[in-house]
């Protein structure tokens, strides 16, 4: 690993961070430095131990071993109560009997805070999230789910913690809104400068919003980088087809100087070797569906396919391809602007430069 | 309907069976009234005719059943005359029922948070051993308590074994009567309150405490107010049925005090409270 | 933190463990008591005999009893489970009118002194010229358990998703086949503790048979006219018996409900 620009230290360091409940292993050995100030997300499917790991940074589980620790002291048995963090939950955990305001000055008022200051960082808070002054006295049962997002959003920032921690509080609200949230939360990262660790099952979230993202799989953290990083250079399998929709195809290293020969599809090809192991000889080829292009003719590629034209959907701004190639389904996507009149039923030849194709190892 | 021009031959059934729903929806009662009417008739018949029965027979004569004869109002003077111990028996039914109330909420709370957070798969045990003196009748627990107090009894037994001068002779006396009616109304006060416990979401008492708060302070500023209605619902139970203590009165306290019941203030008290409440949430939690 | 944590579990273990003991002490006590040798009580007991559950379970009268206590019991299961069933309904699944107005009416009489409720069944029964009998306390038992299996019973409804019973319309089903195929089994569990209630309930109840059984004697009523005048150790040996039957009752309904949850989530 290079060293980055302006090397910042990291706020939260895990080590071998291992959980356990009776015999299942829901965290499995993670080391981590989380860097003062980034958004940092953690995406995995569900049971992927994800919410567990973000329970232990906030203080509700405690390891099974390994350390936490936070500005380099040891924080493993440290109550909730007393972390400089804050876990704002995938339900929110508005309590509903209490309204708007004292919803937002609850960490105050708890710490002793007198009722004149807490109105008003509990106003000033309110500005910062952009719900209405109005909205002081109103019963929280009573908002929108959008104002409640602000609410929660408002209520862990109140007493001003280091590190805020997120549990896909955006998991049940509709897409249109969720794309707004999404870019008012990156704001709000930015203006106030904390630390941000996000957890969601949809990469496309962290895609918008992250500094870093982290992917996690049945316990294991098994990369972390840069969306970039995540999205051009996977480790596995299991990552690049966490990204999207991917053309996979399995292949062997041929003999020496040969081209590798396609496992599930006939034919030979040419492979960049795997970035991480380049003396393997067994490997997955992966193509987003963009990179593959229909070829006409005198067009060329270093790669190609034959298959037959099944169905095309519209995916607003692209369209769709289904090819069949043999067995399997290959993937092709146009701009609609390039879209061809292609119908139902018609043989095509699809191809891809090894350039533009990912290889991981099997 | 019948001349419309587009003709479905092959679907014919689909046709008839479609508009079940509606029609029925559009009987002289709607579906959730029929299936309330057995219960509203039972009620009816063996629950307000009754109390308006009550309510006649407070106007006739004393120690007669001529109702529609007579008309009398030497009942309620009765009532009104300051030297009638009917108002001493209903500051005494009254002041057991508070007291009962309030003890038991302090007896319950304890059990009832160790069946919602402590005694994990242990918890239906538990409740069932809280459940099932209810099926026993209270008058057989009730004896159980006297043969324990009595003279020669367990407990005085046991002590004039070791010894002592033996057990005092408490049974009869108000202190017991308490004790009594503590021992009878127990369930009606854990069971509301257990089902109060468990409405509080776990995740507001984790995010209490991941915003600072102390236990204490999370006890008083989510857990309580999220449990209180069925913590009310409980001391509602308890005090009205305390008020109406009859039998353990005549069992523990013999004649000593005569607490009596008092209907129309129970039936007001009640639907005071649960019109504040609201059922479907309590008991549906949605 | 943790140190006062585990205090506290402490704590209500045994708070608890000492309220149970407290809860079956009486009934430990009548066990004893039907179990020494003698005329009259007296602890500690110098000699056991069963001899008072051998007379208790030979008489003649407290087989009627028994009997009769059965009959009353079975009786308020079956139309209780039935009325209360629909009443379940109403208070939990549909959306009518006067819902709302319904839910606290059926929820009164519960909260109701039983005494009270007796004595007014009592005058009303006199008033419209009734003799009481077992059968009118059937009916006193009905106002006040009817109620109890309904609350039962709708907790089970509030978690039955109403879009099951439309999805079964929409593939076609009738109303008569939509309730046995989809509602029915699906509220069985509830439906089944609600019949443990209204026989359990019945059998224990004294206040209400108190009042309204006339001259028929329910157990619970046989044991308090004894109690109150011309102890036998006969009493706690009843009073034994019905509790043990009682617990059976329980455990075996317990075990039947178990199964069937057990074959709902399989």
């Amino acid at each position: 690993m290079t060293q980055e620009a302006a090397p910042k230290l990291p706020i939260l360091q895990l080590v071998g961070v291992r959980k356990t409940f009776n015999d299942f292993v829901a965290v499995e050995k993670i080391d981590l430095d989380v860097i003062e100030g980034e958004f940092l997300t953690i995406v995995g499917p569900s049971g992927s131990g994800k919410t567990t790991l973000l329970r232990m940074l906030a203080g509700m589980d405690q390891p099974s071993e390994g350390n936490i620790t936070l500005h380099g002291e040891r924080i493993n048995e440290v109550p909730p109560n007393k972390r400089p963090t804050c876990l704002v939950f995938q339900s929110l955990a508005l309590f509903p009997h209490k309204s708007v305001g004292d919803n937002i000055e609850f960490p105050l008022k708890v710490r002793g805070v007198d009722a004149k200051t807490r109105k008003a960082r509990a106003l000033e808070l309110m500005r910062v999230v952009r719900l209405p002054e109005s909205y002081h006295s109103k019963n929280v049962m009573k908002c929108s789910g959008g104002e409640r997002q602000r609410v929660a959003l408002a209520r862990a920032l109140a007493y001003d913690p280091e590190v805020l921690f997120f549990d896909e509080p955006l998991s049940a609200i509709d897409y249109k809104l969720k794309k707004v949230l999404e870019k008012e939360l990156k704001d709000l990262h930015k203006e106030t400068g904390k630390t941000f660790i996000y957890i969601t099952h949809s990469l496309e979230e962290a895609m918008v919003m992250s500094d870093r993202i982290g992917v996690m799989r049945a316990g294991r953290l098994v990369q972390v980088g840069t969306p970039e990083q995540i999205y051009n250079h996977p480790v596995d399998r299991f990552v690049s087809e966490f990204v999207g929709e991917v053309n996979v195809i399995e292949v062997k290293k041929g003999e020496e100087g040969a081209p590798w020969r396609g496992i599930d599809v006939p034919g030979a090809f040419h492979v960049r070797p795997p970035e991480e192991d380049a003396e393997a000889d067994h490997a997955f080829v992966v193509i987003r569906p963009e990179y593959l292009r229909f070829l006409g003719a005198g067009d060329t590629a270093q790669n190609s396919l034959k298959g037959m034209v099944y169905n095309e959907y519209s995916l607003g701004s692209r369209i769709q391809y289904q090819v069949r190639v043999g067995e399997k389904v290959m993937l092709v996507e146009l701009s609609r602007s390039k879209a061809l009149p292609i119908a139902a039923d018609r043989s095509v030849t699809v191809g891809w430069d090894a350039a533009d194709a990912i290889t991981v190892r099997a | 309907m019948a001349q419309t021009s587009l003709s479905h031959p092959a679907a014919p059934v689909s046709l008839e069976a479609a508009p079940a729903l509606p029609t029925k929806r559009d009987a002289l009662l709607s579906l959730g009234a029929r299936c309330s009417l057995p219960v509203i008739v039972l009620l009816a018949v063996g629950f307000v005719a009754p109390l308006i029965a009550i309510f006649a027979y407070s106007f006739a004569k004393p120690r007669t059943f001529e109702v529609f004869r007579s008309f009398t109002l030497v009942n309620y003077a009765e009532i009104f005359n300051v030297n009638n111990t009917v108002w001493l028996s209903f500051l005494w039914s009254l002041g057991f029922a508070f007291a009962t109330c309030a003890l038991l909420a302090v007896i319950a709370y304890p059990i009832a948070y160790g069946l919602n957070r402590v005694f994990g798969k242990w918890s239906s045990l538990v409740s069932i051993l809280f459940v099932f003196p209810l099926f026993v009748s209270e008058n057989v627990r009730l004896y159980g308590w006297v043969l324990f107090f009595i003279k020669n009894g367990v407990l005085d037994g046991t002590l004039k074994m070791l010894g002592f001068e033996g057990g005092p002779q408490v049974l009869y006396q108000p202190p017991m009567i308490l004790a009594g009616m503590l021992y009878v109304y127990l369930p009606f006060m854990l069971f509301p309150m257990t089902l109060g416990l468990a409405m509080v979401p776990r995740d507001l008492i984790d995010a209490a405490r991941d915003l600072g708060a102390n236990r204490w302070q999370i006890w008083r500023e989510v857990e309580l107010p999220l449990a209180m209605p069925g913590i009310l619902i409980g001391m509602l139970l308890t005090f009205v049925l305390g008020i109406g203590a009859v039998a353990e009165a005549k069992i523990l306290g013999g004649q000593s005090v005569i607490v009596i019941s008092h209907d129309i203030f129970i039936g007001a008290l009640t639907l005071a409270v649960f019109s504040r409440l609201d059922l479907d949430r309590l008991l549906g939690r949605r | 933190m943790e140190q006062e944590k585990a205090r506290t579990r402490l704590f209500i273990w045994l708070w608890t463990a000492f309220v149970v003991v407290l809860l079956y002490l009486p009934i430990a006590c009548g066990a004893l008591a039907s179990l020494s040798k003698g005329r009259y009580f007296a602890f500690p007991i110098r000699a056991f005999t069963s001899e008072w559950w051998e007379k208790t379970l030979d008489s003649i009268e407290i087989g009627m009893i028994v009997q009769t206590s059965l009959l009353v019991a079975a009786l308020v299961t079956v139309i209780s489970v039935v009325v209360a069933f629909f009443g379940a309904l109403a208070f939990a699944r549909y959306d009518w009118k006067g819902r709302r107005l319904f839910q606290k009416i059926v929820i009164l009489p519960i909260f109701f002194p039983q005494p009270v409720l007796g004595l007014a069944l009592l005058l009303w029964f006199s008033a419209v010229g009734i003799q009481t009998s077992w059968l009118t306390a059937v009916f006193a038992h009905l106002v006040w358990i009817v109620p109890v299996v309904t609350l039962v019973i709708a907790i089970q409804v509030y978690s039955f998703d109403p879009s099951l019973e439309e999805a079964a319309f929409d593939l076609g089903a009738t109303r008569w086949q939509v309730m046995r195929e989809v509602t029915l089994p699906i509220l069985w569990p509830g439906i089944w503790s609600g019949a443990l209630f209204a026989f359990l309930l019945s059998w224990g109840n004294f206040p209400l048979s108190l009042y309204t059984a006339g001259a028929d004697s329910t157990v619970p009523k046989w044991l308090y006219s004894k109690m109150v005048a011309g102890y036998t150790p006969m009493v706690p040996a009843l009073g034994t018996m019905s509790t043990l039957g009682a617990a059976s009752a329980l455990l075996l309904g317990g075990l039947v409900l178990w199964l069937l949850r057990r074959r709902a989530a399989a």
